[in-house]
């Protein structure tokens, strides 16, 4: 499959039919009354922006990433940029409508890109299908904007943190505003962040929900739940009887394997509701998603997106969610900056432990803390390595420091910078002892 | 059921080996949301769309998309330049062909077990002459239609009280509102998160019995540590009974030393039921009660003589005899605990609950299929019954927009805003452009003479649809799509809970907000 950009298939010169954006142009050519006077240019100069200069990159083709790139390019934007690492599956056909059953298999980059071309002519949209981590610095600068529409907290981080390092003061060019949506069954959330201004995405992980997990010795030793069943088919048999093979969840075969496995201890222990729909829902970390959630959200990304980028009303200030299960609810709100935000508060985070914690159990700490969730980290202080993840050498060399108190290495109030290879910042501690 | 034997086991692997089909793969996201059951609703649903404006043909897709069973998309008018331009189920090629027949075309390919159809006549026409024709449908939806022809279709089927719910849309620009219009709603599976009672305070007699039969303090330290903390609560709470003339712990004072009592108990520090105990001590001085919107439903005299309603009348009687509660429903939480205990406990509570399901069936009055009472039961604290009002009823009580005007200002201002644009649109024709901020007040001002309003929302509501009084942006366009499908969705499973009254948006500075009818 080819996965260089796709050749230029419509002009951004494209002649716009007469009318064509009749109903745009209605709220282009007059303010309204929460219109800043001083930045909208109504008329030609607001249209003449959006429609041959503004460039805007989609991250994500899937459930928001299909209803964004229609919406954009509809609203007139016309150099359309889009990344996705995945191919079509056929549980994205409930509503990630740019795709057909004959398109199963098939990057969705490449795919949505050329429908929208196909259907709203005049629209450039270029597609990359790989990860945005591909992508350097000189890349994203080249936008005006970006959305997100991502089912991956990692992801978000990354790309969060990537626009944040990217302003650069002296350069107002350099600061992209980032529009982050994301859903889940009837619920979602609408934001815009502007990099160093607003609260960022790091701002705020502590409102994410957190993970189920199973403790090890209950999966082991005292499974009550089918899911408690399921976990043991896939955390510790599958490796133990497998070897090597690695699980791919996405390979029913295996899912077959897990799914027996797991009933027959789930059977040993009476335990019901072992089903094929759990198993996979378990192993593959399933989100409920519905086509009109991901619409309400995706549509008020854009719309966030084209008053950004026409001034032509106030934009969202800055968090939007919205919840669909008991009558519409929903809260507008301003989500605060955090000082000590790792990406964008420049403050240390300051953590108090105990004075007996080894180094282990202040990695296990942070791995588990809700408003810093870093998989696998890497210690140091400013003057020594306390424990490195990678590369081998150094993790071996380092490794004995584990079993050590962390008080031994470092002095009280003394800082630690930790580090992840799948992010691309640091984060300092200050550590106090109690 | 629980299978023992081995054979039993090999029966179970010989049915379910089978890897779900094409059409539970291809709707796995959303059945993990509402089931088969939600499903198969979805997939009788025939809705009717009347207009093939950008919000309709949106509004479409979600709908087409999850696999609803027939759409008809009612229009007349050919498809112009302007509608080419924001609407996703046009082309260029479109341009002077009907514009249902051109959007049927495009919506069906999204899914082909999806019946589609185009119907190009004039709403006006149908209702002159052919009425039946919207009692042929379970849901009608209608955007931008003229009011006077809005007007009279709302009345048509509010006249008969099985006539399908009617949604009406609105929207001009950054503004939009939408009304859900229905007589009454059952909802037996409403999702609600409110956690069930697990009866601590009035334990059933096996579950009493289980825990007293416990002997702490002969158990080794494992079996200690993996007591279930129902039993310990229920336990706790009947030694506390007999020590205080039969009352709950009720101070704050007392509930803190209930508290205390129950981690005195423990053996050691990390013992996690009893810490879990703690945590779960409100269960034993919260009542276990029938919930406020049920006692105002059995309340209410007009309990519709349907299966919903014997089955809310049997609920009724039931929650009337001692111990005054709704049926026992299974869901029990995990918790820290052996297998064979957590089984055990399981297993009471299945037992009671079953019991329990049969003392129901028999106060049903009216005989009702063993499924639906059986799903009732399980759902019986968060069933509802909403009663609707009829389209406009609440702009004909001016009485009641002035109270909404002091608490749900914004919202009733841009309602007020719309109701001025329906009365302008319907006013006799003017010299030319669109309506003016002082005609739009003086609509507004003659249905709420006396009330002085909030300028700012009113001027903000005003001024945003002067501004762009026809426009059907596509970003708003597809937030109503999926705003608007997701009611639909609601109304046809009678799962989740519906908007009864008005959802007004502002897409300026982004808010929703429900005015009730």
């Amino acid at each position: 499959m080819a996965t260089t950009d796709a050749p230029i298939t419509n002009g951004i010169n494209y002649p716009d039919w007469e009318d064509r954006y009749y109903h745009v142009d209605q709220v282009l050519d007059n303010p309204g009354p929460r219109t800043d006077p001083d930045s909208f240019m109504a008329g030609d100069g607001v249209k003449n922006f959006l429609r041959n200069q503004c460039k805007i990159l989609v991250i994500g083709a899937g459930g928001l990433g299909c209803e964004i790139l229609a919406n954009l390019a509809l609203s007139g934007f016309k150099d359309i940029h889009v990344i996705d690492m995945d191919t079509i599956d056929i549980s994205n056909l409930n509503r990630q409508f740019l795709f057909r059953s004959k398109d199963v298999g098939q990057p969705k980059a490449t795919v949505a890109a050329e429908y929208i071309m196909k259907r709203v002519p005049g629209v450039k949209v270029t597609p990359y299908y790989g990860k945005i981590q591909d992508k350097d610095d000189d890349y994203y600068m080249q936008f005006n904007l970006v959305i997100c529409g991502l089912d991956s907290v990692e992801a978000r981080r990354w790309i969060n943190a990537t626009l944040v390092n990217l302003v650069d003061p002296e350069n107002p060019e350099s600061l992209k505003p980032l529009i982050d949506g994301g859903t889940e069954g009837f619920k979602g959330q609408a934001r815009v962040i502007l990099p160093t201004i607003t609260s960022c995405y790091e701002c705020s992980l502590d409102m994410l929900n957190k993970p189920t997990t199973f403790p090890i010795c209950t999966i082991a030793n005292t499974p009550r739940l089918p899911e408690h069943c399921i976990e043991w088919a896939s955390v510790l048999e599958w490796p133990k009887v497998k070897g090597d093979m690695k699980l791919d969840t996405d390979d029913p075969e295996h899912i077959q394997w897990l799914y027996s496995v797991a009933l027959e201890r789930a059977q040993e222990f009476k335990i019901e509701g072992v089903t094929w729909s759990l198993t996979q829902g378990v192993v593959k970390n399933i989100i409920p998603a519905i086509a009109s959630t991901n619409a309400i959200i995706a549509a008020s990304c854009c719309n966030e997106a084209f008053k950004i980028a026409t001034s032509s009303a106030a934009y969202l200030n800055n968090y939007f969610m919205l919840i669909g299960t008991e009558s519409v609810y929903s809260h507008t709100f301003e989500h605060e900056k955090r000082n000590d935000c790792p990406v964008c508060g420049g403050e240390s985070l300051e953590v108090s432990i105990s004075e007996s914690w080894t180094v282990e159990r202040l990695i296990e700490m942070l791995v588990e803390k809700q408003d810093i969730q870093i998989k696998k980290p890497s210690l140091s202080t400013p003057t020594k390595q306390i424990y490195f993840q990678a590369p081998p050498q150094l993790e071996v060399a380092t490794r004995p420091n584990l079993e050590k108190k962390v008080s031994e290495l470092v002095p009280d109030g003394g800082d630690v910078t930790v580090t992840a290879t799948t992010l691309p910042f640091s984060l300092s501690l200050r550590i106090t002892y109690t | 059921m629980v299978s023992n034997g081995s054979q039993d086991i090999k029966a179970e692997m010989a049915t379910s080996e089978v890897q779900p089909d094409n059409k539970t793969r291809r709707y796995d996201r959303q059945l993990r949301l509402w089931a088969a059951t939600g499903q198969s609703a979805l997939e009788s649903a025939r809705v009717l769309v009347i207009g093939a404006s950008a919000t309709a043909t949106s509004i479409l897709k979600n709908l087409v998309l999850p696999g609803i069973g027939h759409i008809t998309l009612l229009d007349h008018c050919v498809v112009s330049p302007a509608d080419a331009g924001n609407n996703f189920f046009f082309e260029g090629s479109s341009i002077g062909r009907n514009r249902a027949e051109e959007a049927v075309y495009r919506l069906a390919e999204l899914n082909d077990s999806v019946q589609a159809r185009a119907d190009t006549r004039d709403v006006a026409d149908v209702l002159a002459s052919d009425q039946s024709y919207f009692f042929g449908f379970s849901l009608i939806i209608t955007h931008n239609i003229a009011p006077v022809l809005l007007k009279r279709l709302a009345d048509l089927l509010w006249s008969n009280p099985s006539s399908p719910p009617l949604i009406p849309v609105r929207s001009a620009g950054f503004l939009a509102e939408f009304f859900v219009q229905f007589h009454t709603h059952e909802i037996i599976e409403s999702h609600t998160e409110d956690s069930t009672s697990l009866r601590i305070d009035k334990p059933f007699p096996a579950l009493l019995q289980a825990a007293r039969e416990l002997k702490f303090d002969a158990m080794d330290t494992t079996d200690h540590g993996h007591i279930p903390y129902v039993y310990i609560l229920v336990r706790a709470l009947d030694d506390w009974k007999t020590a205080h003339d039969g009352l709950p712990p009720q101070t704050y004072a007392e509930k803190q030393e209930f508290k205390s009592l129950l981690n005195a108990q423990k053996r050691t520090l990390d013992e996690e039921n009893f810490d879990e105990a703690v945590a779960q001590s409100y269960r034993a001085w919260t009542p276990t009660i029938t919930p406020p919107h049920l006692v105002e439903l059995f309340a209410d005299t007009t309990i519709p003589s349907t299966p919903f309603g014997h089955l809310l009348a049997a609920l009724q009687s039931f929650s009337r005899r001692p111990p005054h509660v709704l049926p026992l429903s299974v869901t029990l939480p995990d918790m820290k605990s052996d297998t064979e205990s957590y089984v055990r406990l399981q297993n009471l509570y299945r037992t009671q609950a079953a019991e329990e399901r049969e003392q129901f069936r028999a106060l049903l009055r009216v005989p009702v299929q063993n499924e639906l009472v059986d799903l009732f039961v399980k759902n019986a604290h968060g069933v509802q019954l909403l009663k609707g009002a009829c389209y406009g009823a609440l702009d004909a009580t001016p009485e009641k927009l002035t109270a909404h005007l002091g608490s749900l200002t914004r919202e009733t201002a841009t309602h007020l805003a719309f109701f001025a644009l329906d009365a302008w649109r319907s006013s006799p024709p003017r010299q030319s452009g669109g309506p003016t901020d002082s005609e739009l007040r003086e609509h507004i001002v003659s249905l709420v003479p006396s009330v002085e309003l909030d300028e700012k929302e009113i001027s903000d509501a005003v001024g945003e649809i002067i501004r762009a009084p026809t426009a059907d942006l596509p970003n708003v366009a597809a937030f109503l799509g999926g705003i608007v499908a997701q009611e639909a969705i609601k109304m046809i499973t009678r799962q989740y809970i519906p908007v009864n009254g008005y959802c007004v948006i502002d897409l300026v500075d982004t808010w929703t907000g429900v005015l009730p009818s």
